[in-house]
């Protein structure tokens, strides 16, 4: 249980000592973030795809997708 | 624990935030004062020069959604108000003009389309989001900040520009 | 100004909270709420969709938001190479999947959103359900048709005194060390998961909540989820955090499988079944079906957080624990075990003779998982492209760690067109109880004596009844007072105890998914998006497991090598791009003039196709078409229900009389129509389809016995198994041509060619070494002939009244199809009436007659005729119908040009060629958009 809780403090105060260092973007400035080939997951629908195939031949797809998918037997 | 989390998310956050916001455009504060090229004659603007009008400034770039939604809205604004003493101004922060003059082809702008070229209009405004507005009475007050826009505001905002174009009707 | 104080204290309170603590904790300035997020709209589509499907609803949410209102479709097909069995033939073809996805999002109100999506899955195949030494034999030749069969209780097996296999050469006698292993294949018939699944969110300035939910149903499992999603973004939204937690419970209830069943341990000789972990979670029911029951919960948790490093680039970090306790083994994987007697004389050779058999995998019944990620996405300017890298580590408390990594490259091209090739890499540890198989040094089962050594007997069909038997002196039966007993009445068997348990590990499992391996894979995307947020895509990728792949080394042997390849293609509709552009200069003024336009432009009920046309040159239309029909009851012959007997004896001509009838079926059909309009007077359709159905059987009574192999094997795997298909069926190309048209009337034709893209030689799969044969002509997927399919249609309308008819038929082009049938044409007549009850809605009534004829030729293969439904007689007929619709249309607006139809089509008789199901009623449901 304590690895659980620690793992996000740590990730935080990682990134947050990174990110003093980087710098501010302005609202204005967002026009490449907003592009759709800069979104996290450009192609979700693909993504579902792709993840329902994995999963039902890896072991680690598991853990944050635990949630539908059937357990896509055989 | 679940405090402590946060406690330590919060110094991370204290980090991050950048010192800044320190002059921000608040409502009920003075409209800064700023320059802007028209998009189509290249005409220099003054936001002086607009005082004793409603000033509507609206700060839009060409890759952002709602500002697209917000056009229609504009038009229909101007179209109403323009009239009785509405001024609006749209203030383009594209880093790429061909980009503006592509998406004013899609949705075409009867208001005023101005470039903040050297983006020191946006910066006086401290603009904090895409698109932002700045409703400007008749004496140059901030009345209202709009950020960001949705179509179910729209109505909201209208009653807004009507109200502040009844004051000081008479001053100019 | 009130109301707009107002706004600024709906942020949620959430937020409130941990912004003030910040403010206490820091004394920074906070900036100030900001209403809508720069790098908004542009985003991902359909982003909070795949987080809805299957990964964790919730918890995979960007820090940009996702396109307000959007339509997508996309059918993956999933194809497994074949098998390494070392020269052994398979008949079994690998396993291929068959996917449907459709996705919505809609704006409800200005901050509220809901997403929903469907999934459908139908996979057919064989699959490894067990590994063994190749010595083992496991897929052996047997049976009367060519191939192998899966062979998991061999009787002897052969190890040397270090327990290394050994291959017998059977003519010489002799024994050779043999460690090859290799996987045991077995093979399904169809079968489909169906998964729906919504999210609901509101947002807030600078927050977002959001609830979801949904269930994934499957014949063996079912599942259903629900989720709670925050986030929360700071800094003008250069960061945000995101929090998820769901829920998961699961149900198996897996049949085991009668053809694998002898795995399923049970002694019959009077003793309890050795494997009571599982004797309360197998229920056997009459008629020998045996149902394996388990249940599954999984918590989960996700944080993540998002930060925009500069103007170019951003990353994602997160970290999540699932815990999942309960029953999580594949009721359909066994694991191989020898039982060596260490007592025994070693043969001349030095050989030790072992009994195999396959027991049920036994997996813990908890499983703590930790994934920790990051996800980086740098802007590459002179190239205007993205790329992105993801790795993510995964942590298991059943000894597996895995690492994967994967990077994209999105490269626009101009003209809308983007392409993206991909490449990702995953390597995983064993856990720590796989086992390729097993090796138990103990006698698979002893012989009972008493207390003088004589050896206990019990009565072989009734074991449990708590008498014993012996011999005496002369080998005559005798009860335990020594009184000689009937020997027939008695059928003595000896008793028996099976092995010990507990000398076998706690748990195993030698289901490949648990080994240890590497994989490689790749693939590429290509996607057009057209002008108004049309957009096309396509996409394959091919993916190579192998042991030797593993980081580290270490993975399991290339036996267990596989690949698999998919191929994708998807249609996706930014509703609110298409509403824009639509829109044109106001949407206030009223220039909505092209969308009122086609609200008058004829459209019929739900139920009828090829209704209307598009009236302006350069129009498109994109839209979605759901049918369903559902058959159940009592049997017809005509129009009058017909007796058991009656079918026995008449419903199948030529044969010792019918076994089987079915209890009832149903159809799914999911159409995209695909509609543009070159001039005014000409429109070009495509119609692509997917289709599933499944069909349930009965004995019928008074059936005759079954008199061949054949039947014997496949009358109780019809009764005990729901029959699925599912897949891609025929597709339709038309041409809609203009004949009249005047105010208020209006008169079209629709000329079609049916192309046979579905599949019409699905067949059962092979049980107790025995062909399948071919599946009931109407679980096929499509018709397999070129068809040709003419319509007329005249529709009118005035004021709120509109009236419509339509006749249309289907001529098979071809006698035959490929696998040697050819459905009967089909004639349709039909007419309705509808009054406007509301300026966007529609009410409908229609009245249709149809006339479908008999399936004309038979399954040119192995075919097994048990029942009408396999007779060419026993299909088409004349039916009446009765419909009744409703059209609702939204005239303006975000979702302005949309419209949706529904309509009920009930039965009111039918006359059925031959023995058939009644109809119950037909339900159609359409989605449609023209621009």
């Amino acid at each position: 249980m304590k690895r659980s809780q620690l793992a996000p403090a740590a990730a935080c105060l990682i990134f947050g000592a990174c990110l003093s260092g980087c710098a501010p973007v302005a609202p204005w400035e967002r026009g490449n973030l907003a592009k759709p080939q800069m979104a996290l997951d450009v192609n979700p629908m693909l993504s579902t795809l792709r993840s329902h195939n994995y999963s039902s031949r890896e072991a680690a797809s598991g853990g944050s997708s635990a949630a539908g998918g059937g357990c896509g037997c055989y | 624990m679940n405090q402590r989390i946060s406690v330590l998310l919060c110094a991370v956050l204290a980090l991050i935030l950048p010192i800044q916001a320190i002059f921000a455009v608040e409502a009920g504060g003075k409209a800064p004062d700023c320059g802007l090229t028209s998009m189509r004659d290249a005409q220099r603007y003054d936001l002086r020069q607009f005082h004793g009008k409603v000033l509507y400034v609206d700060f839009w770039a060409s890759w952002c959604g709602p500002c697209a939604k917000s056009f229609p809205f504009l038009n229909s604004l101007h179209e109403k108000f323009s009239k009785e003493g509405l001024q609006i101004l749209g203030v383009n922060l594209d880093e790429n003009p061909a980009d503006a003059k592509e998406f004013l082809g899609k949705y075409p702008a009867d208001f005023t389309v101005a470039a903040d070229a050297d983006e020191q209009c946006a910066r006086d405004f401290d603009v904090k989001a895409m698109p932002s507005s700045y409703l400007v009475d008749r004496k140059g007050v901030v009345r209202h900040i709009q950020l960001g826009f949705r179509p179910g505001e729209a109505k909201e905002l209208q009653s807004l520009v009507e109200r502040l174009l009844a004051e000081h009707a008479g001053a100019q | 100004m009130a109301a707009i104080k107002k706004k600024k204290t709906l942020e949620s309170s959430a937020g409130r909270l941990l912004v003030s603590a910040c403010r206490r904790l820091t004394g920074v300035i906070k900036p100030r709420i900001s209403k809508q997020q720069a790098a908004a709209s542009a985003s991902s589509p359909l982003h909070a969709l795949t987080a809805a499907a299957l990964a964790l609803p919730g918890l995979m949410m960007t820090p940009a938001q996702a396109a307000d209102e959007e339509a997508g479709f996309q059918y993956g097909h999933y194809q497994e190479g074949k098998r390494q069995l070392f020269g052994i033939k398979s008949r079994f073809k690998p396993i291929e999947v068959e996917s449907l996805q459709g996705s919505g999002k809609i704006k409800l109100a200005d901050r509220v959103r809901f997403a929903f999506n469907y999934i459908q899955d139908t996979w057919g195949g064989a699959t490894p359900i067990a590994t063994a030494p190749l010595s083992f034999q496991g897929n052996r030749e047997n049976g009367v048709i060519a191939g192998a069969t899966p062979f998991l209780q061999n009787n002897n097996v052969y190890f040397d005194a270090q327990l290394n296999p050994l291959q017998r050469n059977n003519a010489a006698n002799t024994f050779s060390k043999d460690p090859q292993l290799v996987h045991t294949l077995s093979s399904a018939s169809p079968e489909t998961r169906k998964q729906g699944d919504f999210k609901l969110s509101y947002e807030w300035d600078e927050a977002a909540l959001d609830v979801g939910g949904g269930i994934s149903l499957e014949n063996d499992y079912e599942s259903r989820f629900g989720n709670l999603g925050g986030r929360w973004d700071f800094n003008q939204k250069l960061t945000t955090l995101n929090l998820g937690l769901s829920y998961t419970a699961s149900d198996t209830q897996a049949i085991i499988d009668h053809d694998a069943a002898p795995y399923i341990y049970d002694t019959t000789s009077g003793t309890a079944s050795y494997n009571a972990m599982y004797d309360s979670q197998i229920e056997i029911l009459p008629g020998g079906k045996r149902v394996l029951h388990g249940k599954r919960q999984d918590w989960a948790a996700h944080f993540g957080l998002t930060q925009i490093l500069n103007r170019n680039a951003l990353f994602e970090t997160g970290a999540g624990y699932t815990r999942s306790t309960g029953y999580m083994a594949n009721p359909y994987k066994a694991v191989e075990t020898a039982f060596i007697d260490p007592a025994q004389t070693p043969g001349p050779s030095g050989e030790l003779t072992g009994l195999a058999i396959g027991l049920l995998e036994q997996r813990p019944d908890a499983r703590n998982q930790w994934t920790g990620d990051l996800r980086y996405v740098q802007h590459i300017d002179g190239l205007d492209a993205a790329l992105h890298f993801d790795y993510r580590f995964f942590h298991d408390d059943w000894g597996i760690n895995a690492h994967t990594f994967a990077a994209d490259w999105v490269q626009p091209l101009g003209n809308g067109w983007t392409v993206t090739p991909r490449v990702r890499y995953y390597s995983q540890d064993a856990a720590s109880f796989y086992q390729p198989y097993l090796v138990s040094q103990q006698a698979f089962s002893k012989l009972v004596v008493d207390a003088s050594g004589r050896p206990i007997l019990v009565e072989a069909d009734n074991p449990n009844n708590g008498k014993t038997y012996f011999r005496d002196q002369n080998f005559n039966l005798v009860d335990e007072n020594g009184n000689r007993v009937d020997e027939v009445a008695v059928n003595p068997i000896n008793k028996t105890v099976p092995f010990d348990r507990k000398l076998l590990p706690a748990h195993y499992s030698s289901d490949q998914r648990l080994s240890g391996y590497g994989a490689l894979s790749g693939g590429v995307t290509i996607s057009k998006q057209f002008t108004k947020g049309v957009s096309l895509e396509a996409g394959a990728e091919y993916y190579t497991h192998e042991g030797s792949l593993k980081l580290g080394g270490g993975g399991e042997g290339s036996y267990a090598d596989f690949n698999y390849y998919v191929v994708n293609a998807a249609l996706k509709v930014d509703l609110a791009a298409l509403a824009l552009a639509g829109a044109g200069h106001d949407e206030h003024s009223g220039h909505g003039g092209h969308n009122d336009h086609s609200r008058h432009s004829g459209h019929g009920p739900a139920g009828v196709m090829f209704d209307h046309m598009l009236s302006r040159s350069g129009d498109f239309m994109v839209g979605y078409r759901y049918m369903y029909g559902n058959q159940h009851g009592a049997m017809l012959h005509g129009s009058d229900a017909a007796g058991d007997m009656d079918i026995v004896n008449n419903g199948c001509p030529n044969s010792n009389g019918c076994f089987l009838a079915s209890s009832g079926m149903a159809m799914h059909m999911h159409m995209l129509d695909l509609m543009y309009a070159p001039t005014d007077w000409l429109n070009l359709m495509l119609m692509p389809q997917f289709v599933d159905m499944d069909m349930s059987m009965r004995k019928l009574d008074g059936a005759p016995q079954p008199t061949t192999p054949a039947e014997e094997a496949a009358i109780p795997h019809h009764v005990l198994h729901e029959h699925n298909t599912g897949g891609i069926g025929d597709t339709g190309v038309y041409a809609l041509i203009k004949l009249f048209d005047a105010p208020g009337h209006h008169v079209h034709t629709a000329l079609g060619i049916s192309a046979p893209t579905g599949d019409v030689g699905i067949k059962f799969r092979d049980t107790h070494g025995l062909e399948g044969g071919f599946m009931h002509y109407d679980m096929q997927l499509g018709s397999g002939t070129w068809d040709f399919k003419p319509s007329i249609t005249y529709t009118g309308q005035k004021n709120r009244w509109s009236w419509g008819a339509q006749i249309s038929g289907v001529k098979r082009l071809e006698n035959r199809n490929k696998s040697g049938f050819a459905f009967g044409d089909i004639f349709q007549s039909t007419a309705w009436g509808g009054y406007d009850l509301l300026n966007w809605l529609t009410a409908s009534v229609r009245g249709v007659y149809t006339v479908k004829g008999s399936v004309k030729g038979e399954f040119n293969g192995t075919f097994n005729k048990l029942g009408p439904m396999d007779y060419s007689t026993s299909y088409g007929g004349r039916y009446w119908d009765v419909g009744f619709g409703l059209n609702a249309f939204v005239p303006r607006g975000d979702l302005g040009g949309n419209r949706l139809s529904f309509e009920w089509l009930q039965p009111v008789n039918d006359d059925v060629n031959g023995y058939q199901l009644p109809r119950e009623g037909a339900l159609s449901a359409t989605w449609s958009y023209a621009f």
